[in-house]
């Protein structure tokens, strides 16, 4: 909780940072490909917020990655900052308030669809579409697979859940027949 | 004291005279026949002076003895004696008669007191015999009951615990035929409803 935060704090004053000069959507931009890059690169981000090595050594590492990144001078000083501040473990964390409190500004919602098979192409526009509608902002989709759905689709829209799959109908079959409700 | 003392030594001397009485008898008896192997006539003569002689001796003893020792005197304390004593005997006869009464009265009492304890004992023995009974049945009425209730529990958790595994065993097969079945043409199927109905909500 306090992480979160934390985390929330420092998301906000580079945000802040990001709007006075314009450039938020690009630190945003920076911060996801930093986060990427940690999540493949799992002994540098081990490295780099394990305190057991000297802040120094973990600067030079952090410091050698920045300089042959194209990142942009506030995006580099502030990860610095959050290494100096023994945050830079959340970064991940602060990334994705980021990238919420970014969507926030430019009226964007994401959505989760995930699906038991593959959906066309034109089935998904229309998903989208009906998803603006319901939000009336612009929807950004990220479309998993799950097998174990069996059928149909499940849409999740922040707190929002939209289940229309064949797997909760069969629950929600199955929890009705064990309260002895068939209608 | 005194009196008894003086009493004591009458009796002393009266019996000292008996047996002084006594030895002088025995004297003149045996004189008497002391002189069995001497003439017959001489024999007669002295015979009788030995009475005569005895007698007079038994005579003067005997009179000298009632003139010293208040023989009457003697006869009459001891009659007021042995009349207080009876006096004293019938008191404590008496005494004990009555003491007698009262332990048999009280003998009485406590037979009936007995015979009353045992009364209600045997009352409350009767209560009690009732009272435990009278548990008895409520208790086994009670574990009656509570054995038919948990008997119907019992079915009916049993008959709940075989729905659901009923159910759940549908439910798996539902599923398994589903996922066997279901073909691209039903999951488009699918979505457009879900589209249909996200278009509703709004």
């Amino acid at each position: 909780m306090i992480d979160s935060k934390i985390s929330r704090r420092y998301a906000k004053a580079l945000l802040s940072l990001g709007q006075e000069d314009g450039h938020y959507k690009d630190y945003g931009q920076n911060l996801q490909e930093f986060s990427s890059f940690c999540a493949d690169n799992n002994e540098f981000f081990q490295v780099v917020s394990n305190q057991i090595f000297s802040l120094e050594d973990r600067k030079k590492i952090l410091e050698a990655v920045l300089q042959k990144s194209l990142f942009s001078d506030i995006t580099k000083n502030f990860l610095s900052l959050l290494l100096d501040k023994n945050r830079i473990e959340v970064v991940q964390e602060i990334t994705d308030y980021y990238i919420e409190l970014t969507d926030e500004i430019s009226n964007i919602t994401r959505a989760v669809i995930v699906t038991a098979k593959p959906v066309k192409k034109e089935a998904l526009d229309n998903l989208t579409n009906a998803l603006k509608q319901l939000t009336s902002k612009e929807v950004k989709t990220e479309v998993d697979q799950d097998e174990s759905l069996i059928g149909g689709v499940v849409v999740r829209l922040g707190d929002l859940v939209l289940d229309g799959s064949i797997k909760s109908q069969l629950e929600r079959l199955k929890e009705s027949l064990k309260r002895g409700v068939y209608n | 004291m005194i009196g008894l003392m003086g009493t004591k030594r009458k009796i002393a001397l009266l019996h000292g005279c008996c047996a002084l009485i006594g030895l002088v008898f025995l004297w003149g008896v045996g004189l008497a026949y002391g002189g069995g192997d001497n003439a017959v006539a001489h024999e007669s003569g002295t015979v009788l002076i030995a009475r005569l002689i005895n007698f007079a001796l038994l005579f003067i003893i005997l009179f000298v003895v009632i003139k010293k020792t208040d023989i009457k005197g003697f006869f009459s304390a001891r009659r007021e004696g042995i009349r207080q004593k009876l006096d004293s005997l019938t008191r404590q006869k008496n005494e004990t008669e009555i003491r007698c009464q009262e332990l048999e009265q009280k003998l009485k009492e406590f037979e009936q007191k007995k015979k009353e304890i045992i009364e209600q004992f045997k009352a409350d023995g009767e209560e009690e015999k009732k009272r435990i009974i009278s548990r008895a049945h409520e208790r086994a009425r009670q574990i009656l009951e509570h054995a038919d209730l948990t008997i119907k529990e019992e079915i009916q958790e049993a008959r709940d615990n075989l729905s659901q595994e009923l159910v759940e065993i549908a439910t798996q097969k539902a599923q398994a035929i589903i996922a066997r079945d279901i073909t691209d043409s039903d999951q488009d199927h699918l979505v457009n409803e879900f589209i249909d109905r996200v278009e509703k909500l709004h």
